[in-house]
């Protein structure tokens, strides 16, 4: 990992900025949720109270790994783990975010938002030196003991289920990369998405469900990097199989 | 193992993996793997471990990264070998 000092002082001030201006964006965002949205998380104190848990009883970092079926899925996860007053108190909890730079850095209150709400833009299909560069950022904030929210699809679900075809293998990379890195599991579904959208329905009730585990492998190299990442989209799509089975009835 | 034996090969596995219809006399040393193959960069460690298996080396995860076109891939094998 080769982040030079500047850029790491450069992460360490985004955070710092994103703490202190927390209770302003942080109201302002969950208000559009609540408000115009009409957004509700279903069980939201037992989620909050699980998250809060899990976070407690493990050592080493944690990477959030969810299904992605709108462009504000995250939003919705930092939403639903822990409420303002837990986030101003412990900003460390708030999980770093990669969002793709061509989707949300065309717009400039779009990007000072997602500076400030910590996020990592990433040029999907960039050059491999640009892609290496964010995701030694990635490494270096997990290091640290910094959340980071992660899409295994790689993309929102065009089938509007777990996409096994589109899958990709980054985090498997970040998980071999970081000691001790745990991954916690999120399925997450508006009660009225069908399919993929920009933002979820109005009026959507989300289901959450989350399961920790510790993916590992008995290979090295590129063949661990697959075999992590095939370990956690296998856990989503258990994660879906349930859902569909039970909530959605 | 020369060049262009291992170039038939790398174009043989590519096969299995393009979602384009190939045509052999169309794919050169040139050929981005991502772009005009229209292969997702997770199938790209696919077919980097498929070389692995094909050509008995093994290849690192920043060597796998310099991996973009069929040349790089033909490079990367032959000083492997």
């Amino acid at each position: 990992m080769d982040l030079k000092l500047k850029e790491k002082f450069a992460l360490k001030i985004q955070y710092l900025l994103g703490w202190i201006t927390f209770p302003f964006w942080g109201t302002f965002l969950i208000a559009l949720l609540r408000f115009v949205g009409r957004y509700k998380v279903q069980q939201l104190c037992e989620i909050r109270k699980q998250y809060k848990q899990l976070k407690r009883s493990v050592e080493g970092p944690i990477i959030v790994c969810s299904n992605h079926l709108t462009k504000i899925d995250s939003v919705i996860l930092n939403w639903s783990f822990a409420s303002i007053f837990s986030y101003m108190r412990s900003y460390k909890i708030f999980s770093w975010n990669l969002p793709e730079r061509a989707n949300f850095y065309q717009n400039f209150i779009l990007r000072i938002l997602c500076y400030l709400g910590s996020c990592v833009p990433i040029d999907r299909g960039g050059s491999r030196s640009v892609v290496k560069k964010s995701l030694d950022k990635v490494i270096y904030l997990l290091k640290k003991g910094h959340t980071i929210t992660v899409f295994p699809e790689g993309g929102r679900s065009r089938t509007g289920r777990i996409d096994l075809d589109r899958f990709t293998y980054g985090v498997g990379r970040l998980v071999n990369r970081v000691k001790d890195c745990n991954v916690l599991c999120v399925y997450l579904r508006g009660h009225n998405q069908e399919k993929y959208s920009n933002i979820p329905p109005r009026g959507a009730r989300f289901y959450l469900n989350m399961e920790l585990i510790k993916p590992q492998s008995r290979h090295s190299g590129l063949r661990a990097t697959r075999d992590v990442a095939s370990q956690i989209i296998n856990k989503l799509v258990l994660m879906e199989q349930a859902y569909f089975a039970t909530a959605r009835q | 193992m020369t060049k262009d034996e291992v170039f038939k090969k790398i174009v043989d596995i590519l096969g299995k993996y393009s979602k384009t219809e190939i045509k052999m006399e169309n794919i050169s040393m040139e050929t981005s793997i991502l772009d005009d193959l229209k292969i997702n960069s997770a199938r790209l460690v696919d077919i980097v471990l498929d070389f692995e298996d094909v050509f008995d080396i093994e290849v690192d995860d920043d060597d796998a990264d310099s991996v973009a076109t069929v040349g790089d891939g033909v490079n990367l094998i032959m000083a492997k070998i």
